[in-house]
């Protein structure tokens, strides 16, 4: 009896799967709709980030308190509307502004008498992040207003500042990486997850078992059936960042992205095949990879700095492949870099090697049973 | 009268009947079932987590000099509400930083208490780790205004000018209690869509619609059967949900009986538009990547962080064809008593009492216009 080849093999099943996840909608819509949700929202809410609504009224006409409605104007740290004080009172109780500035009307009087002279600040304290915003705000543009009077300015202390990174990133931008990582993480867990589970629920796991091809390749094929679709999806989200100048990686540093982004999707991807191979149902995959995949991302700090979350976080950060992804295509495509290259390519390369090792352990569990 | 009384018999025993034989069924496919209790408590966990990471950016002061108005200026940044400050020699900085733990290395010089008495110019060195534009500019901001905070302290007859603040609410709101009563609507919405469209689309995956639309139960009846079902299934992941955010969380409902009244109404919405979807999907699969994703996006476009009013104008529409809107302004007022929508809490009832209404009648049409092909 002619036996197939190993390579046939896994490449029929590959082209099975493939084109399974393709033509089922639930497959490739749950793959990608979270990642792509997230990109959307970032883009819409970045022109807000850091801007509160805030009113200004000026009630004196003085230079000194002009220079300061200036200076509160041209700091940008407002979306600003001027207007009268019973306004103002109006736009605060519709929720339209978190804060009225108030200039008083003796301001310029009390500035040049060198007396205190405060600026009021009603502000809607709903939660601390909005009303830290308006604490550090309003007290910068007091201090652009100092700045503006350049050498007869009474602060004399300066600060010099030295950036560890050529440039800047925008913060939107920042966050497309993220959630590049977080579609390569929940797309191999749905996609090999699913089809894994699938072979289960339809039965057809009778097929594979009596068919004289090899276990192994059975499940190799299905881990690269994963690995293929969930890849190229992550290309696809970096040809789009690339066009619009969110992500270019420049010479070599295209390599290692790329190499980044396929060692993640084989970790998911492996990891995908365990779990299907446990649960054996394709609801509880759906439901069990998109909150696995949502914990992978969001500890590893998510679409945030590591650096500012809880210090627990961050050692627990320490032990998710996915922290190491994400810092390495960062260095790569912001910074072209490869600064912790290695560190970062060893924990992925090891990780995915267990997670593989995971994939056909259980699935061969489950065959055999 | 008597025929009115036993026609609600009828329609009632109906109800239950569905109601009972989707309980039993569900709680027959254990592994989804455990999966859709605690999917809701796992959803509030991760969105709880993206508000861990605080807006204070870790910086480290290395402090060369120690004199009075150093530690002035040192104590004016921690009050800045922008720096998580430690203080280190120059060696740990620069290796705290290269780690990546902290984000900024802040140098007061040796001279500077000198120079300040003297009126000197001094330059404060800072170091920025500048990965991205937000937190950045924030550093950036906030180290200049420290120095006038400095300054307003140490020679108020120099600065003068200086916030003078009046709070709307006596105490500040941490972040987490505030998005985590957001993040519950959320929660309750995936549950309730996941448990009601399973059970609704579970009958066509089955065939077993045939039976129902064949049955003479008004279509209504069948699918407010549905509802009771999915909604007593659903109870245990709310009662859980509160638990958490009640008991470990700790935040303290303002109006108890808003928090119950509120968050029943909400599990009925979308357990009704859960219903709805499943009828109309016909797949289980669907109807769960539907409800997965669809909850993503309407976590950010539904002013889960802030009232609505705070987003750009395009956001502010979206949130408000959406229940999970009105949803959040409900329960916030219930748990912290924040009006969130100038327009009145009744307002946002009678719009999820409408959206409820409306789900139940386009689910039972969308059941009366539903046919199985053989």
């Amino acid at each position: 009896m002619l036996r197939p080849t190993f390579t046939r093999t896994v490449w029929a099943i590959m082209k099975k799967d493939i084109a399974t996840w393709f033509f089922l909608p639930a497959s490739s819509l749950g793959t990608v709709l979270p990642a792509l949700a997230v990109l959307l929202i970032e883009a819409l809410l970045a022109s807000a980030v850091g801007r509160s609504p805030v009113a200004l009224v000026v009630l004196d006409s003085g230079r000194p308190a002009q220079h300061l409605a200036q200076s509160i104007r041209a700091a940008d740290v407002f979306r600003l509307t001027e207007t009268n004080q019973a306004q103002a009172q109006v736009l605060f109780r519709n929720l339209d502004v978190v804060a009225v500035i108030t200039i008083p009307a003796d301001f310029s009087h009390r500035y040049q008498a060198h007396e205190p002279d405060p600026v009021m600040v009603e502000v809607d304290n709903l939660n601390l992040d909005f009303t830290n915003d308006i604490r550090r705000a309003v007290p910068d543009t007091i201090t652009q207003f100092y700045q503006a009077q350049g050498p007869s300015s009474p602060i004399s202390v300066t600060v010099r500042e030295q950036d560890l990174r050529r440039q800047d990133v925008e913060l939107f931008q920042y966050e497309v990486l993220p959630a590049i990582a977080l579609l390569l993480t929940i797309g191999g867990l749905l996609t090999s997850g699913m089809a894994t589970a699938r072979e289960w629920e339809s039965q057809t796991v009778k097929e594979l078992l009596l068919s004289p091809s090899s276990r192994t390749s059975l499940i190799v094929g299905k881990v690269l059936a994963g690995f293929l679709t969930t890849f190229a999806l992550g290309l696809f989200v970096l040809g789009v960042g690339y066009i619009l100048g969110w992500t270019r990686p420049e010479g070599i540093y295209w390599l290692s992205t790329l190499l980044v982004m396929a060692m993640i999707a084989l970790l998911s991807s492996g990891l995908g095949v365990a779990l299907g191979a446990l649960l054996k149902r394709i609801l509880a995959v759906l439901a069990v990879a998109v909150v696995l995949g949502l914990y992978l991302f969001f500890l590893s700090g998510g679409i945030t700095v590591l650096a500012f979350e809880p210090v627990w976080l961050q050692t627990i950060a320490g032990f998710d492949p996915l922290t190491y992804g994400v810092h390495a295509l960062q260095m790569a495509i912001f910074y072209s870099s490869s600064d912790l290259l290695g560190r970062d390519v060893a924990v992925l390369a090891l990780s995915t090697l267990a997670a593989i090792c995971l994939g056909i352990l259980a699935m061969r569990r489950s065959l055999l049973q | 009268m008597v025929s009115m009384l036993q026609r609600l018999d009828t329609l009632l025993r109906i109800i239950w009947a569905t109601a009972r034989k989707d309980m039993l069924i569900a709680l027959s496919e254990r592994v989804f079932t455990i999966v859709g209790v605690f999917l809701p408590v796992n959803v509030l966990i991760l969105m709880s987590l993206f508000a861990l990471g605080g807006s204070q950016a870790p910086t480290v002061v290395v402090m060369q000099d120690t004199g009075l108005y150093a530690q002035q200026l040192y104590a004016a940044m921690g009050h800045a509400h922008s720096f998580r400050l430690e203080r280190a020699d120059r060696a740990s900085a620069a290796a705290l930083l290269k780690a990546g733990d902290v984000v900024a290395v802040v140098t007061i010089p040796s001279d500077f208490d000198a120079r300040v008495a003297q009126s000197q110019p001094v330059q404060v060195d800072v170091q920025i780790n500048n990965l991205n534009t937000d937190f950045t500019n924030d550093i950036r901001r906030a180290l200049p205004l420290s120095i006038t905070s400095f300054y307003a302290g140490a020679f108020p007859h120099l600065v003068t000018v200086s916030p003078q603040e009046v709070d709307r609410y006596r105490t500040d709101t941490d972040y987490i209690p505030y998005l985590t009563v957001s993040v519950m609507v959320i929660a309750i919405m995936i549950g309730g869509l996941l448990q009601a469209g399973t059970a609704a689309a579970r009958e066509w995956e089955h065939e077993t619609i045939k039976e129902l639309l064949l049955a003479p139960a008004p279509r209504w009846a069948v699918q407010v059967g549905k509802m009771l079902g999915a909604f007593l299934l659903s109870l245990g992941s709310v009662v859980i949900m509160l638990a958490v955010i009640i008991g470990i969380v700790g935040v303290r409902p303002a109006h108890w009986g808003e928090v119950i009244g509120s968050t029943l109404l909400i599990l009925v919405i979308f357990i009704a538009l859960g219903t709805l979807l499943g009828t109309l999907v016909k797949q289980r699969q669907a109807l769960a990547v539907l409800a997965i994703g669809i909850a993503l996006p309407l976590f950010f476009l539904s002013g889960a962080f802030g009232p609505i009013s705070f987003d750009p104008l395009a956001v502010q529409v979206i949130a408000r064809a959406f229940p999970v809107y009105y949803a959040i302004v409900l329960e916030q007022h219930a748990f912290h008593d924040f009006t969130l929508d100038p327009s009145g809490l009744t307002t946002s009832v009678l719009v999820l009492c409408g959206y409820t209404a409306l789900a139940v009648a386009l689910a039972a049409l969308v059941l009366r216009r539903s046919t199985v092909r053989h």
